[in-house]
């Protein structure tokens, strides 16, 4: 029977996660939907089911094919559960579908969480999004006392999601008492994941916007981020707590560009400075409202303040439960760099 | 100027966005003043994102509280019915996003409550009101086709899109309960287009399509491929709905006695075809740069549209929803005909019924 339910198991965290808890011996449930691309969790369950990577005591795993969308269908995964690790969420598509497949599925599961005697633990991974930046003043500390976004609606659709999301669950803790550890991570990244994070720029036909200057990058190797989920899951001590995700050693974004350009391939970049970026984002926003949304506004100053103000992050509470970097950062970028050099080649060959 | 009208939605899912957000275009029109939906946090998610004051989850209760003109129903079709008809009887117009109801029959219920109420009914035919169809109009009116002959509907859909992918992964989703499942949900914008040349008359409809296959469910009734002939007294037409073919083009070719237009509803282009003028090979060599031309012309006015910030992505909507409010405050006739809202769920009906096979439940 198992013990765990990994939600969103088959997503770039999700099959990571479903392995370090494979590692470490656990019983894991794994939720994907109809329809999904089994790839990246096939290939985790596969190497565990051949002995090449797992220890003898190495645990085992059930794909189960359902949904949320309902208290139902999310109760129907809970048997034998002791701990759900949330990771099921929404990155792209229109506003109400990202709340739909974020926030309302998170609604439908915490219902079937507290309707259960015991309720299981749940481990939800929130994001760096909810933070409120852009008032802080420049070298800040985001930390896990930093505010949360007091102006969701001026923010992108994902980071109102999860900070929904994330609220959502904290009133259902209070009124129901179920045991909630929320972690937000930073920029998730390693080999298959995706290319060059919105941080550090923004790809347009031929030209990348290099962006992200001197600005430190909140990264979160995967297996990194990985070992805090299952640090979550199995120790009951981050219990009630919120904990910041990210790696140790934090490369600014030049520094990060600089190594992608060095091993992946060179891409012509023009460098925008914070405050011509400013100019830029107040202007796409007046035209976005002049023009009553003829364009997006994929830049507006608040979200520019909110992402490149220059701010600094502290994983010291992650730290003080355990948590250690097993690999360097580095060791990661290269590792993460190689893998798209050889997607690129694939593509190109 | 008079007050502007109150509206309400019901339905608060993505199609939802595109109603507040040209509503606020009409601010001196009509206001959005409350939302519902059964989810709460769908209804919430909206409000919060738009600044829409009032939320509710029970119909009722917004249109006993509310005091609404208007109520736009954005929820899926087999809710429009009972929704429409419950709007009607609070006294408001309605505005129900397209298909109008699942069945023919329950689209004439809605449209006959509309008129027993004495209230104002249309549904999202946006493309009849995008700047193309506009354009086409003006040629008709011009009588620059002359007596139209024939007419090519075409609607290329995108199964990997972001709502085919959401369809084609949950067989739950209700787009699976309608009769004609995918293609009835996209039919509309294939055949509303046609159904004005057929002067009241039901086309006989003769239809052919493919059914997708592997998924061993529902899924495997969904109509990826339909082409379909309609013969009237005075007309015909061919109209095609693709998944397979790319790119996924949206047009509509006008064949008149005078001259064939092609409008081109993705690009924004209306293209005249008129007869070649010159002998022999000229004749051949001409034609490519009359069109070109013709082309450039049509990109320019797109350029200085976008420069007047009259290029918006619902332009099609926004004036839909203009002409609404508008024959409400007027007390004139809908935008769209009852009897082209009909004869188009009529014609989805009777091709349905020829290209469904059901091979699983």
């Amino acid at each position: 029977m198992a013990r765990i339910l990994v939600t969103g198991a088959n997503g770039f965290l999700g099959a990571k996660v479903v392995e370090r808890l494979l590692l470490n011996g656990e019983q894991v449930r794994c939720l994907v939907r109809a329809g999904s691309d089994l790839t990246r969790l096939e290939s985790v369950r596969q190497q565990h089911l051949d002995g090449r990577r797992g220890p003898d005591n190495a645990g085992e795993s059930e794909i189960v094919v359902g949904s949320l969308s309902t208290i139902e269908s999310a109760a129907s995964l809970l048997d034998g559960v002791e701990v759900v690790v949330h990771l099921a969420a929404a990155l792209r598509g229109t506003a109400a579908d990202m709340f739909l497949n974020t926030v309302v599925t998170t609604d439908k599961l915490l219902q079937a969480v507290f309707a259960r005697t015991p309720a299981p633990r749940v481990v939800l991974v929130s994001s760096f999004g909810v933070y409120g930046t852009a008032d802080l003043p420049a070298n800040s500390v985001v930390d896990e006392t930093t505010p949360l976004e007091p102006h969701p609606e001026r923010r992108d659709h994902y980071s109102y999601a999860k900070l929904r999301q994330e609220t959502l669950a904290w009133e259902y803790q209070r009124l129901h008492g179920f045991p909630l550890v929320v972690l937000r991570p930073g920029v998730i990244y390693g080999p298959g994941g995706g290319g060059l994070s919105a941080r550090i720029g923004l790809q347009l036909p031929g030209v990348f916007l290099n962006l992200g200057g001197k600005n430190l990058l909140p990264l979160s190797f995967v297996d990194n981020c990985a070992d805090a989920v299952m640090l979550a899951a199995t120790d009951a001590r981050t219990d009630g707590q919120v904990l910041n995700v990210h790696d140790d050693e934090l490369p600014t974004s030049r520094e990060f560009f600089a190594a992608y350009q060095r091993i992946v391939g060179k891409k012509f970049a023009l460098t925008v400075p914070f405050p011509l970026l400013q100019l830029g984002s107040y202007l796409c926003d007046r035209y976005h409202r002049a023009s009553r949304g003829q364009l997006p506004a994929i830049f507006t100053p608040y979200k520019t303040l909110t992402t490149w103000k220059g701010t600094r992050f502290s994983n010291a509470k992650l730290k003080s439960l355990g948590w250690k970097q097993r690999i360097p950062t580095a060791q990661a970028m290269q590792l993460t760099f190689d893998a798209l050099a050889n997607r690129q080649a694939t593509k190109s060959g | 100027m008079s007050t502007p009208l109150r509206v309400g939605i019901v339905g608060c899912g993505k199609i939802a966005d595109g109603h507040v957000e040209e509503a606020a275009k009409l601010s001196n029109d009509a206001r959005i003043v409350a939302v519902c939906d059964r989810e709460a946090l769908m209804a919430e998610q909206l409000s919060v994102r738009y600044g829409i004051p009032a939320v509710y989850t029970d119909m009722h209760k917004m249109l006993s509280e509310q005091r609404l003109d208007v109520v736009h129903i954005t929820t899926p079709p087999s809710s429009h019915l009972a929704l429409g008809t419950l709007s009607l009887e609070h006294g408001c117009h309605v505005f129900v996003e397209k298909p109008v109801a699942p069945t023919h029959a329950d689209s004439r219920r809605l449209i006959a409550a509309a008129q027993q109420f004495g209230k104002k009914l249309t549904t999202g035919y946006t493309y009849l009101f995008d700047p193309p169809a506009l354009r086409l109009e003006s040629l008709l009116r011009n009588g620059d086709l002359g007596e139209v002959i024939h007419l090519e509907s075409f609607y290329g859909y995108h199964l990997a899109g972001p709502f085919g992918a959401a369809v084609m992964s949950d067989p739950a989703h209700w787009v699976h309960a309608l009769p004609g499942n995918l293609f009835q949900n996209n039919a509309d914008h294939l055949l509303n287009k046609v159904v004005p040349f057929f002067a009241g008359e039901t086309p006989k409809v003769v239809a052919v399509g493919k059914q997708v296959s592997g998924y061993g469910d529902c899924r495997d009734n969904v109509l990826s491929e339909v082409r379909l002939l309609l013969a009237g007294a005075g007309c015909t037409a061919t109209c095609t709905f693709s998944s397979a073919i790319k790119p996924a083009g949206h047009f509509l070719r006008v064949y008149g006695s005078k001259n064939t237009v092609h409008v081109d509803f993705n690009a924004r282009t209306v293209t005249l075809e008129g007869a070649i003028q010159l002998p022999s090979a000229a004749g051949r060599l001409v034609p490519a740069f009359q069109r070109s031309l013709e082309y450039a012309q049509e990109g320019l006015a797109n350029v200085r549209r976008f420069a007047r910030s009259e290029f918006h992505f619902f332009a099609g909507l926004n004036e839909l929803m203009r002409r609404f409010y508008a024959c409400i405050r007027d007390d004139s006739p809908p935008p769209i005909p009852y009897h082209e809202i009909l004869m188009v769920s009529e014609l989805i009906e009777k091709a349905s019924a020829q290209l469904i096979t059901e091979v699983a439940k």
